[in-house]
C-alpha cells in the first residue's frame, strides 16, 4: 500500500516535471540492411534530439533478415541495399496484404578491403582479379593478374583469405551484382542474389563481422560498405571501371555512378547502378532502401513514419557525406517525394 | 617378510591420482578467476559511470553506455522468473507429492528432454508463438523464451529438495488431522524452502547469459524500451553485437558489459549459497 502510493507519488512528479512533449511516445522498430546501419543509427540518434517523443529503433541484422521480417510483419519498416524481388514482393502483398514500397535513402560503396602485413600501399584491382580472387582462381596476393596493375608494390607469395558475408545482405547483392556483370563465368557459375553459394572464402555476419575478420587475418580481402574501412582504419582498393579507368571510392564518384541511372530511374526505384558507363564512375556503388509498407494498421504509427521518411529524404541528407555516404540526386527526392502520397496514413 | 603394506604400488598410484584431481581443481577455480580477470582486464576501460547510465552512442561515434540493455536484461529476468518459476514449482510439488509410475515417468521424461532443447531452438519457438501473432518483438517474448527455459531446473530442483524432507514430517502432519494439502503447504514446502530458492536463483543465474533465445524475441534496441511490448536490448545481445563489430571501443564495452554480467552472476550464486547455509543451519539447531 505504502510502496503504491510512492509509486504513484514519484509518476505524478515525474510528470509535473517532463517537458510537455506534444505526443505521446512513438517507438518505430525497422531492421536491415547492416551498409546503411552507420547513417541509420545517426539519423535515430539525431531525430530523437528533434522529436524527443520518437524513438526509431533500427537494428542491423542484414538485409536478407530485414525483408524476411518485413514479410513476417514484426517490423514497422525495413532496409535494404539489393532491391526485393519480385517474388519477395508477391509474398508481402499475401501475407501482410499491403503492397512495399522502395524509398532510395542514400547512396554508398562496397570497397575491395584488404590486411596484407608490409602492403601499405592502395592496391589496385582489375575486374578479372577480383572475379578471379572471388572464384578461388588466383590464391596469391603476388598472382600476374593482380602485380600487373600494381607494378609498383612489393605483394607477398602468400595465398588469399577471401571473406564474405555469412548472412543475407543487400552489400553481397552489390558485389555479386557486380561480379555477374563482368564476369561470364560468374553469372553462369554463382549468379545474383543477396546470399550466394561461394565457390571459397569464410563467411563473417554483417558489414560488422567482415571488418571484423579482416582487422583480425593476414592476407585477407572482403568486401564492405566504405564508411567502415574508413571508420575501422582498413585499407581498400581502387578498382577498375568501365571506361579502364582505376577509381577510389568516394563521395564524388559515387555520386557520379548514380548520375548515368537518375533519368532511367524506374517507377519502383529498384535498380541496380553497378558497373555504369562515364569515366569518373565508381563500379560497385548502390542505392540503399528503405522499405515502407503501403498501409499500416496503426495510424498513428504510420504518420510518425511518414514524417521521419519526409525529414530523411530532405533534411536528413547532411548526415550522409560526414559518414561517407553520397546524398541523393535531388530528381530523386522528388520522385521519392512524389511516392510518398501512395502511402495510406 | 618385510613387506610394507600398503605397497609402493599403491602409494604411487595414489599419489599420481591425487595430484591429477588436485591439478584438474586448481583447473577449473583458475577458469573462472581466469575469465574475471581478463574481462575486467580487457573492459576496465568501458567501465565508468557512463556505461552505466547513459544510452548506447551511434555506430562509429565514441562514448555511450549500456543502461538500455542492464535495465533490459533484469525486466526479462523478472519477467521470466514470474512466468517460468511457478510452473516449475507446482510441477515440483506435483512430482514430488502426487505423482506415480507413468504420469512421474512422462513429466520427468519431458522435463528433461525440454532441458536439453537447443536455446535457439526455444528461441525460434517463441518467435513463432508470441512474436508472429503480436507482429511484434518484446520484451514479453524474451521473458517467456527465458521462462520457458527455466521450467525444468526450477521443475526438478524442487522436486529433489521436496523429497529430501523426511517422510516422518509428512505422516506427522497427516497423523495430527492435517488435509495433505495443508501437510505440503504447511510442512513440507516451508522444511525446503531455503533449497527451493537456492534452485531458483541458480535456475535465474543461468538463463541471464542466454543469448539464442533472445535474438528474435527480445531483439534489440538503442533506446529505453517503454513497458513490456517493445522490443528491448539485454547485455548478452548486446555483448554478441558489440563482440562482432569491428569497433575497438565497442570491443571494451563488450568486454565490460560481459564482467558486469559475470558479476551480477556470481553475486546471485554468493546470495544462493548463503541462503542454502542459512536454510541448513536452522533445520539442524
Amino acid at each position: 500500500m505504502i510502496l503504491r502510493f510512492l509509486a504513484l507519488a514519484v509518476l505524478t512528479t515525474a510528470s509535473a516535471y517532463a517537458p510537455q512533449v506534444s505526443a505521446q511516445q512513438i517507438s518505430l522498430t525497422g531492421a536491415g540492411s547492416t551498409f546503411a546501419y552507420p547513417l541509420y543509427s545517426s539519423w535515430a540518434s539525431q531525430y530523437h534530439t528533434l522529436h524527443s517523443n520518437v524513438e526509431i529503433n533500427y537494428q542491423s541484422i542484414g538485409s536478407g533478415g530485414g525483408i524476411r521480417q518485413l514479410i513476417a510483419g514484426t517490423v514497422d519498416f525495413g532496409a535494404t541495399d539489393g532491391p526485393m524481388t519480385d517474388k519477395e514482393l508477391a509474398e508481402a502483398q499475401q501475407k501482410r496484404g499491403t503492397a512495399i514500397l522502395h524509398f532510395p535513402t542514400a547512396l554508398g560503396a562496397d570497397v575491395p578491403s584488404y590486411n596484407i602485413p608490409g602492403v601499405t600501399a592502395e592496391l589496385k584491382f582489375t575486374p578479372a582479379a577480383l572475379a578471379g580472387i572471388y572464384l578461388g582462381h588466383i590464391t596469391k596476393w603476388n598472382d600476374a593478374e593482380i602485380q600487373k596493375s600494381n607494378p609498383g608494390v612489393k605483394l607477398p607469395a602468400a595465398n588469399i583469405v577471401v571473406v564474405h558475408r555469412s548472412d543475407g545482405s543487400g552489400t553481397t547483392y552489390c558485389w555479386v551484382d557486380y561480379l555477374s556483370k563482368v564476369s561470364s563465368e560468374w553469372k553462369n557459375k554463382v549468379g545474383v542474389g543477396t546470399s550466394v553459394n561461394w565457390p571459397v572464402g569464410l563467411g563473417g555476419k554483417g558489414n560488422e563481422g567482415v571488418s571484423g575478420l579482416i582487422r583480425r587475418i593476414p592476407n585477407s580481402i572482403g568486401y564492405i560498405e566504405l564508411i567502415y574501412s574508413i571508420q575501422n582504419h582498413i585499407l581498400y582498393g581502387d578498382v577498375e571501371n568501365s571506361s579502364g579507368k582505376f577509381i577510389k571510392a568516394d563521395l564524388n564518384t559515387v555520386t557520379s555512378a548514380a548520375a548515368g541511372a537518375t533519368k532511367t530511374m524506374p517507377a519502383d526505384f529498384r535498380v541496380s547502378i553497378t558497373n555504369p558507363p562515364g569515366a569518373t564512375a565508381y563500379p560497385i556503388s548502390t542505392y540503399t532502401w528503405l522499405l515502407i509498407p503501403e498501409k499500416m494498421a496503426d495510424k498513428t504509427k504510420g504518420a510518425a513514419l511518414k514524417i521521419f521518411l519526409h525529414w530523411a529524404l530532405t533534411d536528413g541528407q547532411q548526415y550522409t557525406k560526414p559518414l561517407a555516404y553520397a546524398p541523393l540526386p535531388s530528381v530523386v527526392v522528388q520522385k521519392e517525394l512524389d511516392q510518398m502520397k501512395k502511402l495510406q496514413y | 617378510m618385510s613387506a610394507t603394506y600398503p605397497p609402493l604400488s599403491r602409494k604411487l598410484v595414489n599419489i599420481v591420482m591425487l595430484s591429477l584431481t588436485g591439478l584438474c581443481t586448481l583447473l577449473v577455480v583458475s577458469a573462472l578467476l581466469t575469465i574475471l580477470v581478463y574481462l575486467l582486464w580487457n573492459g576496465a576501460h568501458a567501465l565508468n559511470l557512463n556505461f552505466f547510465i547513459k544510452l548506447p552512442a551511434p555506430v562509429g561515434q565514441s562514448g555511450g553506455g549500456v543502461s538500455n540493455a542492464i535495465v533490459g536484461t533484469l525486466k526479462l529476468l523478472a519477467l521470466a522468473t514470474v512466468s517460468g518459476v511457478p510452473i516449475g514449482l507446482l510441477g515440483g510439488i506435483y512430482l514430488s507429492e502426487f505423482a506415480g509410475g507413468w504420469s512421474a515417468f512422462t513429466v520427468r521424461y519431458t522435463t528433461d528432454l525440454l532441458n536439453g532443447v537447443p536455446s535457439v531452438v526455444m528461441g525460434i519457438f517463441v518467435y513463432t508463438l508470441v512474436v508472429l501473432p503480436m507482429h511484434h518483438f518484446s520484451t514479453l517474448a524474451g521473458g517467456i523464451a527465458l521462462g520457458i527455459m527455466m521450467i525444468p531446473i526450477a521443475l526438478r530442483s524442487t522436486e529433489d529438495f521436496l523429497r529430501a524432507v523426511p517422510r516422518s514430517l509428512r505422516e506427522g502432519g497427516l497423523a495430527l488431522g492435517a488435509s495433505k494439502s495443508e501437510t505440503i503447504f504447511t510442512i513440507v514446502i516451508p522444511a525446503a524452502i531455503y533449497g527451493i530458492l537456492t534452485g531458483i536463483m541458480l535456475d535465474v543465474a543461468r538463463v541471464a547469459g542466454e543469448t539464442a533465445p533472445l535474438l528474435f524475441t527480445a531483439f534489440g534496441n538503442q533506446f529505453n524500451s517503454p513497458g513490456w511490448l517493445q522490443p528491448t536490448a539485454s547485455l548478452p545481445v548486446v555483448i554478441y553485437n558489440y563482440a562482432i563489430s569491428p569497433y575497438d571501443e565497442w570491443h571494451q564495452q563488450a568486454w565490460a558489459a560481459g564482467f558486469v554480467l559475470l558479476s551480477g552472476l556470481l553475486v546471485v550464486s554468493i546470495l544462493a549459497r548463503l541462503v542454502l547455509a542459512r536454510g541448513k543451519k536452522m533445520s539442524h539447531g
